[in-house]
């Protein structure tokens, strides 16, 4: 933040919008992936009861958190390439959640 | 997300509730072709017979109870995330 207008010009109110469309989509896509990943892997297609029987909650909930360990781990990973191939930032911004 | 005047997020909410339309129609395509996919095999007859539809019925009921779940293990994460310093730092 500067305090006498120096550094970055303010953002204009199209790229403000756009930045927050870009970071819900980003919630959205994860939520949608973490979602077909984990109810592929939990949910066998048979459907003889129309709930979550109790293996296949505890499955769920393992699986999402292994879904968000996956992806930090990435993140992290990606992040260090980045910097190890001496790109300067404004590349992925992933690390900015 | 911060830092939004109330004109534009008044934008950004209209954005939203489009976008969430387009989610809520994808997530019904999604589930049409998934639970046909698993549930019906059976060409013998044009309508759908019992078996088939109580099928479709707890595949429906299954997907969304385990989309809710999955939910509160995101929102959790979320959550846990804000309270947290960014890593790295």
């Amino acid at each position: 933040m500067s305090m006498f207008g120096f550094g970055k010009p303010q953002p204009s109110s199209a790229e403000k919008i756009a930045a927050a469309e870009q970071e819900m989509d980003l919630f959205t896509d994860m939520f949608n992936k973490l979602q077909q990943a984990c109810m592929k892997k939990c949910v066998p297609k048979e459907y003889r009861e129309g709930e979550l029987n109790k293996g296949e909650g505890v499955c769920i909930d393992r699986c999402s958190s292994k879904f968000f360990d996956v992806q930090l781990k990435i993140s992290e990973l990606l992040q260090a390439e980045a910097a190890a191939k001496g790109a300067t930032g404004g590349g992925f911004g992933i690390g900015g959640m | 997300m911060d830092g939004l005047t109330p004109t534009e997020q008044r934008e950004f909410q209209s954005r939203m509730e489009r976008k969430q339309m387009k989610e809520f129609m994808g997530m019904f395509s999604n589930l049409v072709g998934h639970c046909f996919d698993s549930c019906i095999d059976d060409f013998t007859t044009k309508s759908l017979v019992q078996r088939e539809t109580g099928c479709v019925t707890r595949c429906v009921k299954k997907f969304m109870a385990g989309s809710e779940r999955i939910g509160q293990r995101f929102q959790e994460q979320q959550a846990q995330m804000m309270n947290q310093p960014p890593p790295g730092q």
